[in-house]
């Protein structure tokens, strides 16, 4: 089934044109990559998709709806859930605290002036169970700015996850991590693809990484779709292996 | 968990008795009654400004309006205390409702300043009106009436009020505390936190927002009630913006973050306003120092800084 | 119809004074990103040293120095006070320490002059009104216009053509980046905040020789100027002149006609604003959202 589908797909930002007739398609169950130089119109791609700003020209499907003209609340609702390069979390509240809210949005809950002991026992298990999926159970009761960076990511995934997605996009997951700490996301990652067949769209930079654990790769180069396929095909691309990894190697 | 309920119990303990220890220390039961009516003030603004994120400095306003409310009700409209409170919380509560909106998509200092703006406009109206309200020289004329149970009449004597003013402060601080254990409270420390993550996972924030401001509005009238009926007098200064600057740094002082904080921050601000006013001339000198004081050395505010030693240990 | 241009003008030359307070308020609110509560405390600063030097400088020499002694007191106050908070990310910090400020040089000024009020002396030449018909157009009067007004075109100017200030403009829309590009932010902000300061000292010495000096008069200017920023819209410097003549002309006329609420329509018109347009005449949008 094809959750995601990009036809098409342009954006300008004024004289500067970010995308260029991009088109991709993304089915359920799928781990994709999205590789490309710095200025390739990766995160613009991520910001389109979440509604952030509309494309220029053409539709954005997902899970073959027509989403153009919704609004990023509501693809968050629908199930399009992502993170950021930047890690957006709740700084001074224990990881528990910042899987609550996750929790009690995806619970729809969040209005209520007051919960039944029985309501908020089953919210506490949900976090619980996120607690255990993503390694994070020992820490819960830490302050979440006083954990390494790469635990924070971590912490960042595990809201994102509590929205209970359809799709979860990662947009740089590694980011400033060291080789321990990317080797957690990493089976993380892994593990959310593998166990609960979440489909998963990723930014990286890092290589290793991506042929790593990609099923499937896009490459974008300024605003273009330079090759897509597997990371075999991909690695094997002439103009793939010219742009970008070329340099990189 | 223990430990919080000891900590409460003797919290309540203590101002459950205050009539009997608090003039063994050289006070007086008003002036308990005084901190009460200000720690409830500085809670209601500290709904929004410590939980909520969001910086108002006009909360005087609601707080006049409550008084005036009071006062205005005794005056004019009933002698039953009972009403004058319910009119006056009314006032307040719905005049911050109102100004939510305006306020909704503002952040940060520009969300302070409005606050203040309007602050002003309610204190103008008050002391323009001044065939109603009395204008500069305040609303006299009024004095609390004696509770009616039924046969059984109790006056409100100093003991007495100080007891009706220690049930509405538990009435309002039980419900605060309840809100703030419920997901809208978690809500709203998460709008604290991290306004765009929240927004990023689907909240509308600006309702929140405007639900914070609004119940803060209700808390902060209640109490601008209360010292109208304590004094049996207000006047326009209940509305003027040194006094929303006062409630912040109650609230600042004691702890923004904590609960509890407004309530430790107004024992020691009217203590020191009490002390400082009757050493020197100058005390106004010396409250704006604490004010910076407090601002460059103890932004976390007393029970904010024993949190901090709390978990460093 | 006379008492109407009377009180419009009166009006006029108040929503000056409110401008130029407007104007430094907002350079504060910008590019320090600090509500500067103790704006009015400049203010007065300025006026009560311009009072007490006047005999030895004469009026054109305090007209100078007021100012330029308000200036001199906010770098220092900037250096010492504020610029150990710019780092903490809630603006309550700034709020409370400007207003705890304000608080003393109130009350500083109060114990150093005396709560009353103290004329200030403008010279005879300026007494005199320049229009037989229009008798309120004093000489004086045509100063604080014209003093006020290339104040105003002058820091126009230098926001627009000179180095440091387009370096101002730039860091009020992007301060990380402007620093990231070698330009020394430090120095930026205490420039900032010295000129919003010199503005409203030069405004207080304007005032003084116009509404006479008081301890309160700091605190009765600072309200309007805020008003004047909402009305004018946030992020427009011409934006919060253009908002304190506004409100200065309209609550001049007001004096006409129902004196009672010529302080009150100030706020009437920010709520309508507020409402109707909450970005403000001149605003730019997406500012403090």
């Amino acid at each position: 089934m094809s959750l995601l589908r990009l036809q098409n797909i342009s954006r300008s930002f004024g004289s500067l044109r970010a995308l260029e007739e991009v088109s991709l398609e993304m089915s359920a169950g799928e781990l994709r990559a999205v590789i490309g130089p710095n200025g390739a119109g990766k995160t613009t791609l991520f910001n389109m998709v979440t509604g952030f700003f509309p494309p220029s020209s053409g539709t954005v499907w997902f899970a073959d709806r027509a989403i153009n003209a919704l609004s990023a609340e509501r693809r968050t609702r629908l199930g399009i859930v992502r993170t950021f390069q930047i890690t957006e979390i709740f700084p001074d509240l224990t990881v528990f605290e910042n899987l609550r809210i996750g929790v009690e949005t995806a619970a729809r809950s969040n209005a209520l002036p007051w919960m039944s002991r029985a309501r908020r026992a089953g919210l506490e298990r949900r976090v619980d169970e996120l607690l255990a999926v993503t390694g994070l159970a020992d820490k819960s009761e830490r302050v979440v700015s006083e954990l390494a960076h790469g635990d924070q990511r971590v912490v960042e995934v595990a809201i994102a996850l509590s929205l209970e997605p359809k799709l979860l996009m990662l947009d740089e997951p590694t980011a400033g991590m060291g080789d321990e700490e990317t080797d957690n996301m990493v089976s993380l990652i892994r593990r959310l693809h593998d166990e609960r067949q979440l489909s998963i769209l990723f930014i990286e930079h890092d290589m290793d990484v991506v042929f790593g654990i990609a099923q499937r790769i896009t490459v974008l180069d300024q605003g273009r779709v330079l090759a897509e396929g597997t990371p075999d095909e991909v690695a094997a691309d002439r103009r793939v292996r010219a742009a970008y990894l070329g340099e990189a190697a | 968990m223990n430990s919080r309920y000891v900590r409460l119990g003797v919290l309540w303990l203590l101002l459950l008795t205050v009539p009997w220890w608090l003039p063994l220390v050289g006070g007086y039961t008003q002036l308990g009654t005084r901190v009460l009516v200000y720690a409830l003030a500085a809670m209601g603004l500290n709904l929004l400004l410590g939980f909520t994120g969001g910086l108002s400095f006009g909360h005087a306003a609601y707080y006049g309006l409550g008084a005036y409310g009071v006062g205005l009700t005794l005056k004019y409209l009933a002698p039953s205390t009972p009403l004058a409170l319910v009119v006056g919380t009314l006032v307040g509560g719905v005049a911050a409702t109102l100004l939510g909106p305006t306020l909704m998509r503002r952040r940060g200092v520009y969300f302070a300043m409005i606050t203040l703006a309007f602050g002003q406009l309610f204190y103008f109206i008050v002391v323009r009106w001044n065939n109603v309200t009395g204008g500069e020289d305040g609303l006299t004329g009024f004095v609390r009436q004696p509770l009616h149970f039924g046969h059984y009449v109790l006056p409100l004597h100093d003991v007495a009020f100080y007891y009706l003013v220690l049930f509405c402060f538990a009435v309002a601080t039980a419900i605060m505390g309840v809100l703030l254990r419920s997901p809208l409270g978690h809500t709203w420390v998460a709008i604290r936190e991290n306004r765009r993550r929240a927004q990023f996972l689907g909240i509308p924030v600006e309702r929140y927002i405007w639900a914070s401001f609004a119940i803060s509005g209700f808390v902060t009238a209640l109490a601008g009630g209360l010292n109208a009926m304590l004094n049996n007098f207000t006047s326009p200064l209940d509305l003027y913006w040194v006094l929303s600057g006062d409630f912040v740094i109650i609230a600042v002082l004691g702890g923004m973050r904590s609960f509890w904080g407004p309530l430790v921050g107004a024992i020691i601000y009217l203590y020191a306003q009490d002390y400082l006013s009757s050493l020197t001339d100058n005390w106004q000198s010396f409250i704006g120092l604490i004010f910076i004081l407090v601002v460059l050395l103890f932004p976390r505010g007393m029970l904010g800084m024993l949190r901090m030693k709390a978990r460093s240990a | 119809m006379e008492l109407l241009l009377f009180d419009a003008f009166n009006g006029l030359i108040v929503g000056m004074f409110y401008a130029l307070m407007a104007l430094g308020l907002s350079m504060i609110l910008t590019l320090n990103s600090v509500v500067n509560m103790a704006h009015g405390g400049f203010l007065i600063l300025g006026a009560y040293l311009a009072f007490t030097l006047e005999p030895y400088l004469g009026f054109w020499g305090a007209l100078v120095a007021g100012p330029i002694v308000a200036m001199v007191f906010g770098l220092i106050v900037e250096r010492v006070l504020i610029r150990p908070i710019y780092k903490r990310d809630d603006p309550v910090y700034s709020l409370l320490l400007t207003f705890g400020l304000a608080l003393i040089m109130q009350d500083v000024a109060r114990t150093i002059w005396g709560p009353a009020g103290l004329p200030f002396a403008i010279p005879d030449a300026l007494n005199s009104s320049l229009s037989s018909s229009f008798f309120f157009l004093t000489g004086y009067r045509a100063v604080v216009v014209a003093i006020a007004f290339f104040a105003v075109v002058g820091l126009m100017l230098v926001m627009r053509y000179t180095r440091i200030g387009i370096r101002i403009r730039a860091g009020i829309r992007d301060l990380e980046t402007v620093s990231g590009l070698g330009v020394n932010i430090y120095v930026l902000r205490a420039v900032n905040f010295g000129a919003g300061c010199l503005l409203a000292g030069l405004a207080g010495v304007l005032a003084a020789g116009q509404l006479g000096l008081t301890p309160t008069m700091g605190e009765s200017l600072i309200m309007p100027s805020f008003v004047a920023i909402i009305v004018g819209g946030v992020g427009s410097f011409l934006g919060s002149v253009l908002g304190g003549l506004l409100i200065g002309v309209a609550a001049g006329v007001m004096t006409t006609y129902y004196p009672a609420a010529s302080d009150a329509v100030i706020y009437g018109i920010m709520a309508l604003v507020l409402i109707v347009r909450p970005r403000g005449l001149m605003g730019q949008e997406g500012m403090f959202e």
